[in-house]
């Protein structure tokens, strides 16, 4: 018998199985100590960044009502570190499936790479629930699947949103929007629910640049938006963050109550300035519910006391 | 010998900041406005002393990858400091610097002692910081206001920010400490050749610790500039900060072998990205021509330092020795 060293790449295959075995172990581990061997469903949550404070959110309230309803199925959350990683969620879609969980609940990161994944998760005999992030129609039809969204509707909560800044002002202002990632679904949605809202009131949108999500990025783009156009009149931004941004990009400029600033997501940091009109309105589209929505829903369809099919969940506007 | 020109070096890169300005004035019909110079001298002393700290430790022959993800956790101690624990304004400020030096120290400290190279010991600090920061906020943003925005208010009569003087003030100090004090003098030896410089009797361990050490406080500095800017504390601060720095640094004609920097130069780099993220979002350039142009501009900059080097090198060097010498003459760097 010839022994042979392995290569580079075998070595990186035995390396890896370690470590999901690893990881397989633990979560075995972690199962056993909740749940002593019952039948119950399994529900795996799979979000994007958990660093982000609205995933977070979610993940803890789904957290919660699973703490609540201990009897009726378990729970296994897990997030990725980058909100563009889009690799490292395929793969959790396949750790998850390789576990045989019952139900993926799903907030993906992109709207058309996760679904092949996906689509073999189904093919495996998983129930699929989508939240937060709409998978893309096209690429659901072409690869003729069919994933039932639970969530709520970015362009009509922007819309609301909008609405309250055009009611401040007069037809022919000028505003700009502070998008966020331009390839993510919730974002392209949010900026179209405030496009409607603007066209419909006669605003001129003289900019539309994208924020990335992020407070500084944004402040950058509002700093440079405030100074080509000194009769900006108000800045809608993708969410609250971005609103911090371009708040402290107003200020900077002395120009506070000159220029409306809006938002989305209603995160904590944003109340202070929604109570002293620095921002006049975001969106509240109940974090801690979201993943829960889905997770009810998945159990339902799980239970066969409902069909697989879109819901809308709530989106209220918030201006105090 | 192959010293360029200081005063070449400085006018090559005023060409391109000016080529820059005039550009976008050009584009834009508001770009020429004072109001569009402050807002880019108010949002540089972060990126100032980020880049700074990045050059000091460049030309000692190291990398600091960590220094985004420190930002952060400085950041996010100053807000939970500020805002959860109740300290007064000057302790939270302390405790940030002192956070950033504690990074800084602890990765000057594992490479030097264990010698493992700085590239991977400071990309285990950028997770390990990054972790840290959204453990101390809960990975939540933090509101801070009126309590730290003080800071990045333009001075009366001035028309510059506290934090703007401030970054100032550390790149004189730290061109100083590189081209006059025995310490600077010692970490350009170092970077320039690290054996060279142990045969001379200076031992390269305690220079390269103080190098690290010295770029996490001037991090720690830029959260404080940072936090008052956004008048908040973000876990997510600073993602990819350290490509922007070690960017202006290059630009500035640092060398990532080491032995070669000018702390002022990367200033004019620093000025150069800003100018030009601020021009390219003021003209409502699109997300892909934005990175296209941003780009360019690094390589062409760099590319101009390299030809520059060379011509000085063969063409001028009576010149160049006339008008004086670079901060780090490189005549032994080993190429």
């Amino acid at each position: 018998m010839k022994v042979m060293i392995p290569s580079a790449s075998l070595r990186n295959i035995v390396f890896v199985v370690a470590l999901l075995t690893l990881a397989l172990g633990l979560t075995a581990c972690n199962r056993e100590k909740s749940n002593e061997g019952s039948s119950q469903p399994r529900v795996a949550l799979i979000m994007k960044s958990l660093a982000n404070e609205f995933f977070l959110t979610m993940a803890d309230g789904a957290r919660k009502h699973q703490a609540a309803h201990r009897d009726q199925y378990e729970l296994i959350v897990n997030g990725i570190k980058n909100e563009t990683d889009l690799a490292e969620q395929v793969g959790l879609v396949e750790q998850m499936v390789a576990q045989q969980v019952n139900a993926i609940v799903i907030a993906p990161a992109d709207s058309k790479a996760l679904v092949p994944a996906l689509k073999r998760a189904k093919a495996a005999g998983v129930l699929v629930v989508n939240i937060d992030n709409k998978l893309d129609a096209g690429a659901l039809m072409e690869a003729d699947l069919s994933v039932p969204f639970v969530g709520p509707d970015n362009r009509a909560g922007a819309r609301l949103v909008g609405e309250v800044v055009a009611g401040k002002l007069t037809a022919g202002d000028k505003v700009a929007i502070i998008e966020g990632v331009p390839t993510a679904f919730n974002g392209q949605q949010r900026r179209a629910g405030f496009e409607d809202a603007m066209r419909t009131a006669g605003m001129n949108i003289v900019s539309v640049q994208s924020g990335y999500w992020e407070m500084d990025r944004a402040n950058n783009v509002a700093t440079a938006l405030l100074s080509e156009h000194p009769d900006l009149k108000a800045i809608l931004c993708g969410n609250d963050s971005m609103a911090l941004g371009a708040v402290a990009a107003v200020q900077a400029a002395g120009r506070t109550g000159k220029v409306l600033v809006a938002g989305f997501d209603n995160i904590a940091a944003v109340k202070p300035m929604l109570a002293d009109g620095r921002v006049v309105a975001t969106a509240d589209q109940h974090a801690d519910k979201l993943a829960v929505f889905g997770i009810e829903a998945a159990l339902k369809i799980l239970r066969g006391e409902a069909a697989p099919a879109d819901q809308t969940t709530a989106v209220d506007l918030v201006t105090r | 010998m192959r010293n360029a020109s200081w005063i070449r070096d400085y006018v090559a890169l005023a060409v391109i900041l000016a080529g820059l300005i005039l550009l976008f004035g050009a584009l834009s019909g508001r770009f020429l406005t004072p109001a569009t110079f402050g807002a880019i001298a108010n949002r540089i002393p972060t990126l100032t002393l980020v880049a700074t700290g990045m050059t000091l430790v460049l030309i000692i022959g190291g990398i600091d990858l960590s220094v985004g993800s420190v930002l952060a956790l400085a950041g996010a101690v100053l807000g939970v400091a500020l805002t959860d624990w109740q300290w007064p304004f000057f302790a939270c400020v302390a405790l940030a610097v002192l956070v950033g030096l504690s990074a800084g120290a602890a990765n000057g400290l594992i490479i030097v002692g264990a010698r493992v190279p700085p590239f991977i010991v400071t990309l285990g600090m950028l997770e390990i910081a990054r972790g840290l920061a959204y453990l101390t906020t809960n990975s939540q943003t933090k509101y801070l206001g009126a309590a730290v925005e003080g800071l990045a208010r333009p001075i009366t009569g001035l028309g510059l920010s506290y934090a703007f003087v401030l970054a100032l003030l550390v790149v004189v100090a730290a061109q100083v400490l590189l081209n006059c004090l025995v310490l600077g003098r010692r970490m350009v030896a170092v970077g320039a050749n690290e054996q060279a410089a142990r045969l001379a009797g200076v031992d390269p361990r305690p220079v390269k610790f103080t190098g690290y050490a010295l770029a996490g406080a001037l991090v720690g500095l830029g959260a404080l500039c940072n936090v008052a800017r956004l008048g908040a504390s973000d876990p997510n601060a600073g993602v990819g900060l350290e490509l922007s720095a070690i960017a202006a640094a290059v630009i500035g004609g640092t060398s990532l072998m080491g032995g070669r920097g000018s702390v002022i130069k990367t200033f004019f780099g620093v000025l150069i990205i800003a100018t030009l993220e601020a021009g390219l979002a003021q003209v409502g350039a699109s997300e892909p021509v934005k990175r296209l142009v941003t780009g360019l501009v690094i390589i062409i900059a760099v590319v101009a330092d390299a030809w520059r080097q060379r011509a000085a090198g063969k063409s001028f060097p009576l010149f160049a020795r006339l008008l004086g010498k670079t901060i780090n003459p490189n005549s032994n760097h080993p190429r």
